[in-house]
């Protein structure tokens, strides 16, 4: 049971390096990362229905490994960065016209040199496996020792490293209030929600560390300055791809760092779309929605198990549990097919949404949740 | 010589305003999750180090930060010895001062 309970977790850790080796190899293997996002989404779609519980032993301990979940995500990082390395090694080819034939490296064959096409398929496997570096991101967030620095330097790959201060300091505290700019209020879809969340943690990240220097009496431009700090962090990426491809290699880099933020708040825009919470009033499980389908909780290590999480911040995921929260009763890749047909997803979250005003929100929460619907109301007739 | 092979107390105790009751904190555990874990209506909101309705100030003893509490206390609570219970492991025993919203004394 131990065994099975940690190593089901790899499917991430096992994807990118087989999507790592797909851009090694080259040709039509640059695209293999896509693939497996494709064959996932059906995967995913095909076991929705199959749920389970947080395994503990006789003494309600979990059989979770610290130490080897600990070491999977450290790994993550060089994983990531080889990824990008992978990747600008290709765009340098492709500026510098390299010949596309058969090579050796090691005894292995690879195709050296790239076409446009299979750049692309490159760009965009390295773009979707980068993204979900937000699983570890996120999961080390809240690991307040050295896993945060490494939370923040995966983050700062895809540009995003505000995210780890954001996440802890306004997302975990301002859940389902429109202070937390990661809760995607009824009527928004997911393009708009990306970058409004995304400013929206810079902002406040950026608020954060400059009333935090204001109180040490520091300047703004200072070295404990973490929001300048975070994209510091990023530079190193900005300097390879632009060394490799210059003009196109930046913007590669651009594509990669807008899908995997697209990535990130797309988890955000689905953990609490359209849920509520009244100002100063505790965090309850109501106000996340779970989405903890069996691949989802595998591959997402648990970060779909939102309800549990938000109340327990603390826990580890292989702890985190069905808590009988709010439940889109489907898994992440489905569900993020629906949210990128905006009017699809209204449709299919409506329910969910009458659900949760019935039998979970407060009367508080009901009287904001009527003000939202009347003030999309008016937006459409305005429209 | 003998100490090297003596092992070391890994776990403390938080003695809570005056003594009216101690929290015995573990390795690894925080001083709100031991409180929380022993029955102890300990003040929290978010447990994750951001919201501060665990601050509890240290008469005496010493912990381990496991953030910078700059981010959510002020210079002169830090420099009282205000920290976050929700964020604060002990590296010996303590004495700390925290105020209940329902006397728990």
């Amino acid at each position: 049971m131990k065994l099975y309970v940690n190593l089901r977790y790899l499917i991430v850790p096992i994807s990118s390096l087989i999507t790592l080796f797909g851009i090694f190899l080259g040709g039509i293997y640059a695209w293999i990362g896509v693939i497996l996002f494709g064959i996932y989404t059906i995967i995913d779609t095909v076991t929705k229905d199959i749920h389970l519980r947080a395994e503990t032993d006789d003494d309600g301990n979990s059989f979770g490994i610290k130490q080897f979940q600990y070491l999977v995500m450290y790994f993550m990082l060089p994983v990531f960065i080889t990824l990008q390395l992978a990747l600008a090694w290709r765009i340098f080819q492709y500026v510098d016209s390299s010949i596309i034939e058969s090579a050796y490296f090691a005894g292995f064959a690879y195709e050296s040199g790239i076409n446009t096409t299979n750049l692309i398929g490159a760009s965009l496997s390295a773009a979707l496996w980068a993204g979900l570096g937000i699983i570890y991101g996120h999961e080390l967030s809240h690991n307040k020792k050295e896993g945060f620095l490494v939370s923040r330097l995966i983050m700062a790959l895809s540009g995003a490293s505000h995210f780890t201060y954001a996440h802890v300091y306004n997302h975990h505290l301002d859940l389902g209030h429109q202070d937390d700019p990661a809760t995607a209020p009824r009527g928004r879809n997911v393009y708009w929600h990306t970058w409004l969340s995304h400013i929206g943690q810079s902002k406040f990240s950026f608020d954060m560390e400059k009333k935090k220097l204001g109180k040490q009496n520091k300047s703004f431009l200072s070295f404990d300055n973490r929001w300048i700090l975070g994209y510091v962090y990023s530079l190193p990426s900005i300097i390879l791809f632009v060394w490799a491809g210059g003009l196109i290699g930046l913007l590669a880099l651009a594509a990669v760092w807008v899908i995997a933020n697209f990535l990130l708040e797309a988890l955000n825009f689905m953990g609490h779309y359209g849920l509520i919470r009244e100002e100063g009033k505790p965090v309850e499980h109501r106000h996340s929605w779970d989405n903890d389908s069996v691949f989802t909780s595998w591959f997402f290590i648990e970060i779909g198990r939102q309800c549990d999480h938000h109340v327990r911040g603390e826990t580890y995921f292989w702890e985190l549990d069905d808590v009988g929260g709010p439940n889109y009763g489907i898994g992440y890749f489905s569900l993020f097919v629906l949210t990128l047909v905006p009017p699809l997803f209204r449709s299919y979250v409506k329910k969910h949404l009458d659900n949760w005003d019935q039998n979970y929100a407060t009367d508080a929460e009901k009287v904001i949740a009527k003000q939202f619907e009347n003030k999309n109301l008016i937006a459409q007739v305005a429209s | 010589m003998f100490g090297l092979f003596t092992k070391k107390n890994k776990d403390f105790i938080a003695s809570v305003n005056e003594n009216s009751f101690e929290v015995k904190v573990i390795k690894g555990k925080t001083l709100l999750s031991s409180a929380l874990d022993q029955g102890i209506d300990w003040p929290h909101r978010c447990k994750v180090g951001s919201c501060g309705s665990c601050k509890c100030k240290i008469i005496s003893g010493k912990i381990k930060p496991q953030i910078d509490f700059a981010y959510v206390l002020d210079q002169e609570e830090l420099d009282a010895g205000y920290v976050l219970a929700c964020q604060s492991e002990l590296k010996s025993d303590i004495e700390v001062e925290v105020i209940f919203k329902n006397k728990q004394e």
